[in-house]
């Protein structure tokens, strides 16, 4: 009799209880699961950050090796071999220079020139955008003489290669030398070295 | 004389304290689950929202290097490679002949050729791969054995291989004229010329 009298402050009481039990079991239970979810997005969102720093990196680690590649490709053409306007006089008074030096002087320089080609690894030669100049001359001379002259040409501070030598047996102790050297320009008509391409 | 108990309640007698008691408790209980529930709610929506902001910011910094990747590898792929290859190559060949030693081949000819020997011209070919130099070599010797000599010197000198020859003429003077072709690989750590620095593929 009593329980009935007060029904309406126990049932909404009950009702109010059980509302609560209902959100802390279903709420409660599913919150973890929920954070473990959260948790695994954000870790799987780091991870593929990382990803995608390290193929950055990477991208940009081969391109700066390639910028500095041809960072000293410029410089090979524009410093070491320059131009022919900028460098074949200088270069022909240093060959002068140094055969003066090794008492070896020459009476004829014979001169030519031709575009140099990349003809390694290829089946046909191309052009690699340098010229290629040539120096030929005789000269006669002692063997130390000749070597004084070689040595010279080695240790110049101009881009001078040899490229062949003969001797053939003079007068005495003499031997007549045949000497070719050669030396790279820039060749100024084509496109600028590292294939025109600026990084 | 029966004694008369005079009731004057307005309602019966009800003893409420069983109800009070179970109101109490299911109030207790109530404001008890209540007050946990209210909080596991306020945190859920504090962490979630933290982690969620957390998410946004990554997600944002991967879009971000994403897009510098991109940049990257389209600038990479703007470039012409083949031909600074090509180019690296022919300046790595050319630096090498450059810094090719002329000084200490002519020193290692020297200490390998019979006194009746004389050396008449060296065209040297240069092998970027193997970073050896292949020798064509024009002798004249007085003798017969001149040739076998020098070949038999030339096998015993490290820095010379695959020495073969190519021709072999006696003149009219007795003199002999021969050709040998040689791989040549100086020692390294003995450059006699300047060295000049390489570019690195």
């Amino acid at each position: 009799m009593i329980w009935r009298e007060k029904r309406t402050l126990l049932l909404i009481l009950a009702l109010l209880l059980l509302g609560n039990v209902v959100f802390f079991l279903t709420y409660r239970v599913q919150y973890q699961s929920r954070l473990d979810e959260m948790s695994e997005r954000l870790a799987e969102a780091k991870g593929q950050l990382d990803k995608t720093k390290r193929a950055r990196a990477e991208a940009e680690r081969s391109l700066q090796g390639y910028r500095k590649v041809e960072r000293d490709v410029q410089l090979v053409y524009d410093e070491t071999w320059s131009t022919q306007p900028k460098r074949l006089t200088a270069l022909i008074a240093e060959v002068k220079r140094l055969a003066v030096a090794s008492n070896a002087v020459p009476k004829t320089l014979s001169f030519g020139r031709q575009e140099a080609e990349d003809k390694s690894n290829t089946r046909r030669s191309k052009s690699v955008g340098a010229r290629e100049m040539t120096i030929g001359f005789s000269v006669t001379a002692t063997y130390e003489q000749v070597r004084r002259m070689i040595n010279l040409l080695e240790l110049s501070n101009q881009f001078v290669i040899i490229d062949q030598i003969a001797l053939a047996q003079g007068e005495g102790n003499l031997l007549t030398l045949n000497l070719r050297i050669k030396t790279l320009f820039r060749d100024e008509t084509v496109a600028a070295p590292g294939g025109g391409n600026r990084l | 004389m029966k004694p008369i108990h005079l009731n004057l309640a307005a309602r019966p007698y009800r003893d409420y304290r069983p109800v009070y008691a179970v109101v109490v408790l299911l109030s207790l209980l109530t404001a008890f689950l209540m007050l946990n529930n209210i909080e596991t709610y306020y945190r859920y929506v504090h962490e979630t929202k933290s982690t969620r902001a957390e998410i946004a910011r990554v997600e944002e910094q991967t879009r971000l290097e994403k897009q510098k990747h991109e940049s990257a590898r389209g600038r990479l792929q703007g470039l012409d490679l083949a031909r600074l290859d090509d180019q690296t190559r022919f300046i790595n060949a050319k630096l090498a002949e450059r810094a090719f030693s002329w000084s200490r081949l002519l020193d290692e000819l020297e200490s390998i050729l019979a006194d009746d020997v004389r050396l008449i011209s060296i065209t040297p070919g240069f092998d970027e791969e193997s970073r050896t130099v292949h020798l064509a070599l024009h002798f004249q010797a007085k003798s017969a054995d001149g040739m076998i000599t020098t070949i038999n010197h030339m096998n015993l000198d490290p820095q010379f291989s695959d020495v073969f020859p190519t021709s072999e003429t006696q003149d009219d003077t007795g003199t002999y004229t021969f050709i040998l072709s040689a791989l040549y690989q100086p020692q390294t750590g003995q450059s006699g010329a300047q060295q000049t620095a390489g570019v690195t593929r």
